[in-house]
């Protein structure tokens, strides 16, 4: 069981966690399962992300070339590769920031291209650079993300007080940013993708700046948050990647190297059920 | 639908921009220290101009202007874009669900109102003209009204400089010299010297009755709403939020 029972940690951190009771805002982005779709390996839900044949291209730099893989809900995904492997270039093509050079992307049916609009509704997105507006303060950050995100009035105050509780935000909420410490940004940029509830959580190196504690009290949260909901996150931490995964997606040099659960993975690769090992084969295997 | 909002919600997420940003202007102390600037060098000048002249009028603040507005706009401009870029907040922005002319809209207008509220500082100069005589307010009125189109001419570009660079001094140096480019080309002596340079093509007439801003600002100054200088005010205003709005559109491609 990865999910941790250990209330006197938590507490400490203030990352108090509540197991939230998923209740989609916008009708078309339900997380359950519709008739005449795909069935995932693992997972009783369908796709409700699918990449096919995905390319980007900065100019005449392939930034990842040949991405393929579908997401259903529930599923606690990582993507784990080093530095410059292109996993940020797919997080930011799935949260529509960037569009794809060539292949598809879909979301809940809608393509990324025509309906990122409806595809923004349905995502929380956290940067790698963990984009916040440094001169405001923390409760009327959350509220412009919020707005901006369609919520208002009493919907808007009980999303603003479910991410200050989740993401232990109340000791500094009347603070400006700029003055939080590192680990404490990172949890207003988790709370700021989460503001509106979304299905889908992507998730660019989210325990960055974070301390041994903050890890583990975050991994609670991620697990708290899991129940129909897809979460993606990128990570170059190989066991903090294997300490919350279902699922792994091993990217390199902009290749998909890999995808599966770990002891999946290890079936395939004839490895040690050590995700490291698994990481370092396919690795060489390519070079 | 893809990506196509009701009126009502297009609306509401410029004013969600809108809001953010006018409160970032008033949250920044340089803010006040470039309004201060401005109205202590405009309206000083003007005082000089008025003693020496002794006439009930407001033309020689109104003439100056747009030589003020050269340093001042893009001063207020240049942070827009550039540091969204440097913070990366860009990303923030640009993956919300609104349309990238909901965004940029909701930064002209609260630039718009900022300068609206600087240019109000100067209300005091016609307090002291109805204290001392019986100024034409009518005049004043459309010296005002071409001045606030002139504003948002410059702040128009001003937007579009600082969204082609992540340094808000690079961003400020492009719409100073895209400012100069507008008002100098109105200037008697530079349309001289460029008709000069190739008589044949009369360059700097041709500038002038095309791209100046001077042939429309003094029809406001003289104390005539134009359509064709509201047009030229607006449409070019128009053109070049759109081309703010393409250049954010292309940066994701």
């Amino acid at each position: 069981m990865r999910r941790q029972d250990d209330s006197v940690r938590r507490k400490a951190l203030n990352f108090e966690v509540v197991y939230h009771k998923f209740v989609p805002i916008y009708p078309l982005c339900s997380p359950f399962p519709t008739p005449n779709s795909d069935v995932n390996i693992d997972f009783p839900y369908p796709p409700m992300i699918r990449v096919t044949d995905v390319a980007k291209w900065y100019g005449s730099i392939r930034a990842v070339e040949n991405i393929n893989f579908s997401l259903a809900p529930g599923e606690i995904v990582g993507f784990v590769g080093p530095n410059g492997a292109g996993k940020s270039t797919v997080l930011k093509m799935l949260a529509t920031y960037i569009l794809p050079s060539s292949g598809k992307i879909t979301i809940d049916g809608l393509d990324v291209v025509s309906h990122s609009l409806s595809i923004r509704r349905k995502i929380g997105y956290l940067s790698g650079d963990t984009p916040l507006y440094q001169a405001m303060r923390v409760d009327k950050f959350l509220k412009f993300c919020g707005k901006a995100r369609g919520l208002s009035g009493d919907i808007l105050e009980k999303k603003l007080a479910w991410v200050v509780d989740i993401c232990g935000l109340s000791p500094h909420l009347y603070k400006r940013i700029d003055q939080c410490s590192t680990g404490f940004r990172q949890r207003i940029g988790v709370g700021a993708a989460l503001i509106h509830d979304p299905p889908i959580l992507l998730l660019d190196e989210p325990t960055h700046g974070f301390d041994p504690l903050q890890v583990l009290a975050f991994r609670d949260l991620i697990q708290s948050l899991s129940e129909n909901r897809i979460i993606l996150f990128s990570s170059h931490i190989i066991h903090e990647v294997a300490a919350l995964s279902d699922r792994v997606l091993i990217i390199h040099q902009g290749n998909l190297l890999a995808d599966g659960s770990i002891d999946n993975l290890a079936q395939k690769t004839g490895q040690s059920r050590d995700l490291e090992a698994i990481f370092t084969h396919l690795v060489h295997l390519q070079n | 639908m893809p990506n196509r909002l009701r009126p009502k919600d297009f609306a509401r997420g410029i004013g969600v921009i809108f809001v953010r940003e006018i409160n970032a202007y008033f949250d920044a102390p340089i803010a006040y220290v470039y309004a201060s600037v401005f109205l202590l060098l405009s309206c000083s000048t003007f005082m000089n101009a008025f003693f020496l002249k002794g006439v009930l009028d407001m033309a020689p603040y109104f003439d100056l202007l747009p030589f003020f507005l050269i340093p001042f706009i893009p001063a207020i401009t240049m942070r827009a874009w550039a540091e969204e870029h440097s913070q990366h907040t860009i990303e923030l922005l640009m993956t919300m669900p609104l349309l990238s002319i909901q965004i940029v809209l909701g930064k002209y207008l609260s630039a718009l109102v900022f300068y609206l509220i600087v240019l109000l500082g100067t209300l005091p100069i016609v307090f002291m003209l109805l204290f001392l005589g019986s100024p034409d307010l009518g005049l004043i009125f459309s010296s005002y009204l071409g001045a606030l189109c002139l504003g948002a001419f410059f702040l128009a570009f001003g937007l579009f400089a600082s969204g082609l660079t992540r340094d808000q001094i690079v961003a400020y140096v492009i719409a100073v010299l895209l400012g100069f480019v507008f008002v100098l080309s109105g200037h008697e002596k530079v349309v001289e010297i460029l008709d000069g340079l190739a008589p044949a093509y009369r360059i700097g007439s041709l500038l002038y009755e095309s791209l100046s801003i001077a042939p429309h600002y003094s029809a406001f100054t003289r104390g005539i709403i134009a359509l064709p200088a509201v047009l030229y005010f607006t449409l070019l205003s128009a053109f070049f939020l759109w081309i703010n709005d393409l250049s954010l559109k292309r940066d994701r491609r």
